[in-house]
């Protein structure tokens, strides 16, 4: 329950919209009991004072009546939006919250998660977190407050009615819902699990739809998946099976809890200390004030489910980043970059650097070569901060653990290795948000080889690249990349492979025009090209 | 998409699904009624020990018996629920297990066709969509059966006690439907939108973390992060414009279900007043009122289930129902176990004129040998590729194999002879022999070894301490882009392909690595026929034969030799 609470903590500021719904649904819980109770007296009133042939202030009761069947219906509608928009709200916070953890965390410490995975945890889990509010916690506090204010309205007319009424809710309200939860445990947290394995398969199986076609391997996938989920709803099942007893349960203990309640009052009414229309009240105070505590199995048998997600969402908000921001972060002077002695490992497996020294001066161009696997693109990926390394990394005097991302970003811009376009048109692609006059908006493109293809476009620029880019070709996709890279002239500019996909011919158009647009800048290029290496001064080896 | 007017629309689709469950509904509705009927003998009991104790003035011992069978009803009718709720839930898992199975086969054999959209939205169809019909077949089928006649039995066995009361109850009841209706036709679109927009806040988020390392190169995470709270912000403001529209609904009933069990109050009351009704009978139909409209009540809840279902079923459709392409329908011919000889005549694809692919195509690929096919980026090298695999049908002219249309070939037969490498290679998220053993049946541990050495991969495998057994990352993480390759490469190796189409098999790999795997693919294409897409010199000068493309038009079909020495 600790866990629970605390993931709710980013979302803290909605504790208003959670404590009206809270009390919302407690007054129409009242409402409604009353309501019933209220009409069962009038009518036995009514009943009693027609065989004694005496009047009766019909009046007060049936305004009572009026009012509260008033109170019910529009309380309802109130605690039902109240209560929704209270867990919306919390849970826009709670995404918000995910994304910022996740910055110091790209990419190094997502690695490890499939995308599949990672948009299960990013979506399905987080929408759980919808029901954590709204099924879990509302109803535990509502059905809770019902309880003792049950006892405490019944006690008022009969003691013994009164302790009868409580053990029944506490069994219906306290005891069953923990057997719920018990049950409900293992089938929980398995269809929460199964849930991401079935995304993560179905996700990968179509993202490798073409090649599964033509490995013939399709079928088996299918298989794999049909099989997922076959034992997803099998556990499904399981837990609507739960649903189902405690419903019953429900059902039955109210249903006997009207029988005990009678067995003790009508001693009672005979001994003339309650009045028989109260008899009639208790009677359907008691059906009426179960409906409350209803809810409390069902919340309890959500929650080993709940907390399955919550554990996959904590786990990956608390992973430590590759390398942490620092407490107190140094200025850079100047951009001069020196690497002595670095090595680097991915997860404790085989060193992709070791022992690399190099010096990158202020406006010197080095252009890096060397076997693939031989760590080019991890050097970029260190320059970046994005991961851990060994040896010492300065940039302007200041080692890079001591230094912030921001700072570093505004000297340092970089073509990665596997640049990602989003789904959104090319301009948005290349600017992230940020301003270019269209003049300078064009040269840029032609600059990168673009302009050609870019005119063929119907939309030109604000042609929509698909998900994850897949309406443009690789090519395409690198260049537009290139582009991004360098829509500003932060000092320094690492490019890894920056015209691989690209003909001879466009290559060399690149290459000439990166010449001129990174004059004066600081440049490391990872390359195995030839062509490209003309943007350097001098050439280094590494591996 | 042409063909988008001619899907079944979803209601009756969703019944057409239930039909193969009906007997475990029928079940559910049965326990429903059961639970009803009980319901209706509780109140006449609990009515009759209030008559007793309040009216004639009679102790606990008159009413023990009563008493005693309202705790045996209660029990019933726990087990009752219990029993119909099971029924429901299974009927409901079984169709969602059908519909997924044969969903999820379907697209994956429409995707490489591209015609069926984007993983991600897919992948929510496949997953979340499906489990939105439980709703529709577990809640709203039954319920709808059961508010047909549950009230109808209450009002039978009130009609006796009070006639006057079963007018009310009759005269209120038509309302709730029609203003649920008329409430239900509004939110239907609304509800329609807010699937679009949930799918599109669930892409969202994923390409941002995606793309979480480039947006912090170029310092521009945090304002995304402002950005996705402004999404969710957006999400819930139309969910709650939806849910407004939807909770009234709900409000209407219950407003009408208050009311009329007040007037239903008031006028007992009057009656019991005036002495012309007894206790008895007055309670037994206070009692019953709120049970007459709890079905339509309930009802009520469930009409949401019930656009959800049809969300569901309206995303599914269209997808269950596309027709395969004439390529995968058609074609019984079985393909020779020859090494194929391929004929592209005048083979057109544009994408059904929006995109550049190729035009007017017309060469011959002879049987065996490495051949290359370059141009300039867009210049429909890729497209030309999927011909040849057939992921594609071109739009006019024929590709044929060894003098047989491609159309007319049996798929699945002429599939076992092709392989192909993409150019980012998919891997599963699972160890490397797993990986290997993708395509083929089986495969011994020298055969792997073999494969891999073949792909110049066998000396970095054995390096790692996990060996074949290495796990690999999503996208491969773990291995480098010219590892993953090379991995790729070797998977082909080990399938027994006669046509192997290549999309640039050495980029990113040094000059050594480029050599051993290009010796590899000359091995390969001793016996098979190889077509390599490929920029790089040494890859070219490997070929055979090089095909040229210029703007989705062959450009010239030369010898390796002619090509690299006109280029400079």
């Amino acid at each position: 329950m600790r866990e629970l609470l605390r993931i709710l903590r980013p979302a803290r500021q909605q504790w208003r919209w959670m404590l009206a719904g809270i009390g919302l649904s407690v007054a129409v819980i009242a409402a409604n009991t009353a309501l019933m109770a209220v009409s069962g007296w009038f009518i036995a009133s009514m009943a009693v004072a027609g065989v004694a042939k005496v009047s009766f202030n019909f009046f007060f009761p049936s305004a009572a009546i009026r009012l509260l069947a008033i109170l019910r219906t529009v309380g309802r509608y109130a605690e039902r939006l109240v209560t929704h928009e209270a867990a919306f709200r919390i849970l826009a916070d709670l995404r918000s919250w995910l994304f910022r953890r996740l910055i110091p965390l790209a990419p190094a410490g997502l690695e490890r998660y499939a995308s599949g995975d990672l948009s299960g945890r990013l979506r399905a889990d987080i929408d759980s977190l919808e029901s954590l509010y709204l099924r879990i916690i509302a109803p535990i506090c509502s059905g809770v407050a019902s309880i003792l204010l049950a006892g405490l309205f019944i006690s008022w007319f009969s003691a013994t009615a009164a302790l009868v009424l409580l053990a029944l809710l506490l069994v219906a309200g306290l005891v069953l819902p923990l057997w719920m939860l018990r049950l409900a445990k293992q089938p929980g947290q398995q269809s929460v699990d199964l849930t991401a394995a079935l995304r993560n398969q179905v996700s990968q199986g179509l993202q490798g739809a073409e090649e599964l076609l033509l490995l013939g391997a399709s079928e088996h996938q299918a298989a794999e998946v049909e099989r997922l989920s076959a034992e997803l709803i099998n556990r499904q099942v399981s837990l609507g099976r739960l649903a189902g007893l405690s419903g019953a349960g429900v059902v039955s203990l109210a249903g006997l809890a009207l029988v005990l309640v009678a067995v003790a009052v009508i001693p009672e009414v005979s001994q003339q200390q309650v009045s028989g229309p109260q008899l009639v009240m208790l009677l359907l105070f008691t059906a009426a004030v179960f409906e409350g505590v209803g809810p409390l199995s069902h919340a309890l048998q959500l929650l080993p489910a709940t907390i399955q997600s919550v554990e996959r969402i904590r786990e990956l908000a608390d992973a430590p980043p590759a390398l942490p921001e620092p407490e107190i972060f140094i200025q850079p002077e100047g951009y001069r970059i020196e690497l002595q002695g670095v090595s680097c490992s991915y997860s404790g497996g085989p060193a992709v650097l070791e022992q690399f020294s190099l010096t990158l001066a202020e406006g010197e161009r080095v252009a890096v070569v060397g076997a693939s696997g031989s760590g080019k693109s991890t050097l970029v990926e260190l320059l970046l901060r994005f991961r851990n390394y060994q040896g010492s990394i300065t940039i302007g005097g200041v080692e890079l653990s001591d230094c912030a991302t921001d700072e570093l970003n505004r000297l340092l811009v970089a073509l990665p290795q596997a640049p990602h376009l989003f789904n959104a048109t090319i301009r948005d692609n290349i600017l992230l948000g940020r301003t270019l006059s269209d003049q300078q908006l064009s040269e840029l493109v032609e600059d990168c080889g673009l302009d050609a293809w870019i005119a063929t476009l119907p939309l030109g620029l604000d042609t929509p690249v698909g998900e994850t880019g897949n309406a443009v070709s690789g090519g395409e996709a690198r260049r537009i990349a290139l582009a991004r890279t360098l829509v500003t002239d932060a000092p320094v500019v690492l490019l890894d492979e920056p015209t691989e996909g690209l003909d001879g011919a466009t290559e060399q158009v690149v290459v000439q025009r990166l010449h001129k647009r990174l004059a004066g800048r600081s440049v490391l290029v990872v390359t195995h090209r030839p062509t490209v290496l003309a943007l350097a001064q001098r050439v280094v080896r590494i591996g | 998409m042409q063909s988008s007017e001619m899907h079944s629309s979803p209601e009756p689709w969703l019944r057409q699904q239930a039909r193969s469950v009906q007997s475990r509904l029928l079940t559910a509705v049965l326990w429903g009624l059961a639970g009803g009927l009980l319901i209706i003998l509780q109140a006449r009991l609990l009515a009759t020990v209030c008559q007793r104790v309040v009216i004639d003035g009679q102790g606990l011992a008159t009413v023990q018996l009563l008493l005693a069978w309202v705790a045996l009803l209660v029990l019933l009718r726990g087990l009752a629920s219990y029993l119909g709720e099971h029924a429901a839930v299974r009927a409901a898992a079984e169709v969602r297990q059908q519909v997924r199975s044969r969903l999820y086969r379907r697209i994956l054999q429409l995707k490489p066709t591209g015609q069926v959209g984007e993983v991600g939205p897919l992948t929510e169809v496949v997953t979340a969509g499906v489990e939105g019909l439980e709703a529709y077949l577990a809640r709203f089928l039954p319920q709808m059966a059961l508010a047909g006649l549950l009230p109808l039995a209450m009002l039978l066995v009130v009609l006796p006690s009070e006639w006057r009361s079963s007018l009310v109850l009759l005269f209120s009841a038509p309302f709730i439907p029609l203003l649920m209706i008329l409430i239900g036709k509004g939110s239907e679109t609304l509800n329609r939108r807010q699937w679009e927009r949930l799918s599109r806040m669930a892409g969202h988020l994923l390409d941002l973390v995606q793309g979480l390392p480039d947006l912090k190169i170029f310092g521009r995470a945090k304002r995304e992060a402002e950005l996705v709270a402004l999404v969710s912000d957006q999400y819930r403001k139309g969910t709650m414009a939806v849910l407004r529209v939807a909770f009234l609904s709900a409000f209407t009933l219950e407003f009408f279900a208050t009311v009329g069990t007040a007037v239903v109050a008031v006028l007992i009351g009057f009656r019991l007043l005036a002495g012309s009704l007894t206790l008895l009978d007055g309670l037994f139909v206070l009692l019953l009122a709120p049970e007459f409209y709890l079905p339509l009540r309930n009802l009520g809840l469930a009409y949401h289930s019930r656009m959800n279902g049809l969300a569901a079923a309206e995303r599914i459709i269209p997808l269950v129902e596309q027709p395969l392409t004439e390529l995968d329908q058609a074609g019984s011919e079985q393909p020779s176990n020859q090494t194929p000889e391929i004929r592209c005549e005048s083979a057109t694809f544009r994408y059904g004129g929006q995109r550049g692919g190729v035009q007017d195509i017309s060469l011959t690929i002879p049987a065996g040998g490495l051949t290359a096919l370059v141009g300039a980026s867009g210049s429909g090298k890729s497209t030309l590729a999927r011909l040849l695999l057939g992921l594609a049908q071109p739009e006019s002219g024929t590709i044929s194999v060894d003098g047989v249309d491609l159309s007319a070939l049996d798929q699945a037969a002429w599939r076992k002879q092709l392989a192909w490498v993409a150019q980012q290679p998919f891997f599963i998220a699972a160890s490397i022999r797993e990986n290997l053993l993708l395509g083929v049946d089986d495969a011994d541990q020298s055969a792997l070894r073999n494969a891999l050495e073949q792909a110049a991969l066998w000396p970095v495998i054995a390096r790692m301490p996990a060996g074949l057994e290495t796990v690999l990352g999503d996208r491969g993480a773990g291995l480098s882009g010219g590892e993953l390759r090379r991995l790729a490469l070797a998977r082909v190796l080990l399938r027994d392909a006669r046509l192997v189409v290549l999309d640039e098999p050495t980029a990113g790999l040094d000059a050594e690595n480029e050599r051993l795997v290009l010796d590899a693919l000359e091995r390969l294409a001793k016996g098979r026929t190889v077509v390599m897409i490929s920029h790089r010199e040494a890859a070219i000068a490997r070929s055979c034969r090089v095909v040229e493309l210029a703007d989705g038009r062959l450009q010239r079909l030369v010898s390796p030799q002619q090509y690299l020495g006109v280029t400079p």
